[in-house]
């Protein structure tokens, strides 16, 4: 297998060919580079063996789960038909007001629970397939989407520290502060985006700034941000506010 | 009392082979019970019994994948999964921690020695250190791509991410398990001309 870098392209027609996905043409081509490359036979040989270890990896789960779930299955069958199972229903029956009473001390308070019907995480920006320039940048943004907020947070706060001006990098740190429901955090980075008239995010900062508000109970600072005639998010917020007032 | 209809041989490599996640069901329900009963007559617990079922599929699912199983003469791969299951047991047995304990068994289910299980048990590692490489978010794409054979355009609206992310994010994870693959052959990474 080569030292060098396999770039994506080379990966993918190994991956083509692997599994199976590549035209007859361009297969018997390749196949007629694999027998004069030794280079390519190893880097063939690697990505089988790779792609078997995440099958295996998976398939580890899987049967995880299946013995999991029918086991579980097993020991019910098993205390139904034990001598104490009459009395489960008593047992179900006192896990039930307790459940009850748990939820009426833990249940969200009327502002948590307006946060939660509006709030939608920003769905942040593309990663471009040959993003070679900024790879910092768009780890953390693969980490956002795929929901992994302290990570892209951490990665965004190192660059910030670089380029503190960054309002691209104010706003995505705000928003995954929020995504990780640290409203206290989002609050200053959003309020700082969303009084800049020049910024592309500024109407898209004051919305989550009002949401934060809104989540911190700071129902004065709420009412106090402009945007109830927003084309976007007017409506929205004129409704929270009428809730809140 | 449920009576399972034979499931043939070829149809059980096939479906392992595609990481038909129904085959892991019908292997489970048609052959555990027979396995349990083993390890609960050699001292074992319903849990062990399930761990030696999962070591016995693992074993047999990569030396299907690698084209070193056939069915046996009935067409089924019942009896090689409980060989396989029966001979980690009986290495559990017999090890210190239980050497107080009476194996009982049957004549008719001799152990058998499964040809090359250490060299198996050494390829799992190996494969098991290779995908350690991998953090949550590269296993979310990858175990679909490659495992469940999801289309990118599934992938994507799972994840609610677009399509381009996704095969960014599927070739850095691949490339990720390539660097794994080199520490744990000792190649030297320091030449990464590109």
């Amino acid at each position: 297998m080569s030292k060098a870098a396999l770039r994506q392209e080379r990966f993918e027609t190994i991956e083509a060919y692997l599994l199976g996905t590549m035209g007859n043409a361009e297969r018997i081509a390749f196949e007629q580079e694999l027998a004069s490359d030794e280079d390519l036979r190893a880097e063939v040989d690697a990505q089988r063996e790779n792609t078997l270890a995440v099958e295996l990896g998976a398939f580890t789960r899987t049967l995880g789960s299946v013995v999991e779930v029918e086991g579980r299955k097993e020991e019910d069958g098993w205390m139904r038909g034990s001598s104490w199972a009459p009395y489960l229903k008593y047992a179900a029956a006192v896990a039930l007001i307790m459940s009850a009473a748990l939820w009426i001390i833990g249940r969200p308070s009327a502002n948590e629970r307006l946060f939660a019907e509006h709030y939608v995480a920003d769905p942040g920006l593309p990663v471009p397939m040959s993003a070679t320039d900024d790879h910092v940048f768009q780890d953390a943004m693969v980490a956002y989407k795929l929901g992994d907020y302290a990570e892209a947070r951490a990665k965004w706060a190192g660059l910030a520290q670089e380029r503190p001006e960054s309002d691209t990098l104010r706003f995505y740190i705000a928003c995954a502060a929020l995504g990780e429901g640290d409203a206290t955090a989002a609050v200053p980075l959003l309020k700082g985006v969303g009084d800049d008239g020049r910024s592309v995010f500024a109407r898209k900062a004051r919305w989550f700034l009002f949401l934060a508000y809104v989540e911190q109970d700071a129902v004065t600072e709420a009412l106090a941000v402009p945007l109830d005639d927003d084309a976007t998010y007017g409506e929205r917020v004129r409704a929270i506010k009428a809730e809140l007032r | 009392m449920v009576v399972l209809s034979p499931i043939p041989g070829s149809s059980v490599l096939d479906a392992l082979r595609r990481n038909d996640p129904s085959i892991v069901r019908s292997l489970y329900a048609r052959h555990f019970p027979i396995i349990r009963q083993f390890v609960r007559k050699n001292n074992g617990t319903l849990r062990d019994a399930q761990d030696v079922f999962q070591e016995a599929m693992t074993i047999l699912w990569l030396n299907v994948k690698e084209d070193r199983v056939k069915p046996d003469a009935q067409g089924d791969v019942g009896g090689y999964l409980y060989r396989v299951a029966k001979n980690k047991w009986l290495d559990t047995v017999r090890s210190a921690a239980h050497k107080h304990m009476r194996v009982v068994v049957d004549e008719e289910h001799a152990p058998v020695v499964l040809e090359g299980p250490d060299e198996t048990e050494g390829r799992l590692q190996r494969l098991r250190s290779i995908y350690a490489a991998l953090d949550e978010r590269c296993r979310a794409v990858l175990d679909r791509f490659y495992y469940e054979r999801q289309d990118m355009a599934t992938i994507a609206a799972s994840l609610g991410v677009e399509e381009e992310s996704v095969r960014t994010m599927k070739y850095r994870c691949m490339m990720k398990l390539r660097a794994q693959r080199r520490i744990i052959d000792g190649v030297d990474e320091t030449d990464r001309s590109a």
